[in-house]
């Protein structure tokens, strides 16, 4: 390959900054700037966290305490184990087993639709408690994150629905598989983002 | 990931950091101690996601400095905010 040859995931880039001088990619190109992106979002709403909390420090060391810790932990334990079942899935394809793939996509999709749920409980038993999102700054935080991650959580399970379509259809094997494999890992990305806001939102006091 | 019993330790290691770290902020309060606890289980916890379960531990090289430079900032943030 020259240099002048391009990158076969998006057919921009040089050789140079390629794979194959710089690593895998994994899944594709596009899906690391959707992914690079969404962390710039929640970033910033990290900030917005640590900022708040310097400045009103008192009522983000109570505001965990009035949230139902139960379903944050339940919400935590099924994306860790939605991971899991999707990382399965990656193991499948690669040995061209498609039925156990698809196995380990429907466990994640019902993972991703359980968390859902749990979220929908937890704002309903937040708006019983009298807790909304001009209740204090800490809630203000809690519902722009949250809510946000479940709209992410929303978007990823009906990808997952496609990928499903398209793997029946046949369109993965061993050998090409990459757009499972961006779903894979835009999936353990909306994972990393909850395992930084579960601390932040409900373990920390 | 293709040896056969990694992720599931994976994901019982993740799973038994995420009820020490719960309990652990359940019973006490969030002292420099307890918080410098959480954040670096929270640190290692996203370290292992992103070079097991995304595969950039012998993935693209700047992908993966770029995930785990996240991974170390925001949760360094929840020690530094202990002496501000």
């Amino acid at each position: 390959m020259t240099n002048t040859q391009a990158n076969k995931s998006l057919g921009i880039f040089p050789v140079s900054w390629s794979e194959k001088r710089a690593g895998r990619i994994p899944g594709n190109i596009p899906i690391w700037v959707g992914i690079l992106s969404e962390l710039t979002e929640f970033g910033i709403f990290f900030v917005a966290y640590f900022v708040a909390k310097i400045n009103y420090p008192e009522i983000f060391a109570e505001g965990p305490k009035q949230l139902n810790t139960f379903i944050g932990i339940s919400n935590t334990l099924v994306l860790l184990t939605s991971s899991y079942f999707m990382a399965k899935a990656m193991c499948h394809i690669r040995r061209d087993e498609f039925k156990k793939c698809e196995r380990f996509l429907w466990l994640t999709f019902f993972a991703a639709c359980t968390y859902l749920c749990l979220k929908t409980w937890e704002f309903s038993w937040n708006d019983a408690q009298n807790i909304h999102t001009n209740t204090s700054q800490f809630f203000t935080v809690y519902y722009y994150m949250t809510f946000n991650h479940f709209l992410h959580v929303g978007w990823a399970a009906c990808a997952i629905l496609w990928v499903i379509f398209r793997l029946r259809k046949g369109t993965y094997n061993s050998k090409e598989h990459s757009g499972l494999e961006a779903l894979a890992v835009y999936w353990h990305m909306i994972d990393l983002m909850w395992i930084l806001i579960f601390p932040l939102l409900y373990v920390l006091r | 990931m293709n040896k056969f019993g990694k992720l599931e330790i994976l994901w019982i290691t993740l799973i038994s950091i995420t009820l020490f770290n719960t309990n652990l902020g359940e019973n006490f309060n969030s002292t420099l101690i307890v918080s410098t606890i959480i954040a670096l289980t929270t640190m290692f916890k996203g370290m292992m996601i992103i070079d097991h379960f995304m595969e950039l531990k012998e993935g693209n090289k700047i992908l993966r400095w770029m995930m785990r430079g996240y991974f170390f900032v925001f949760p360094m943030l929840i020690i530094v905010t202990m002496f501000m």
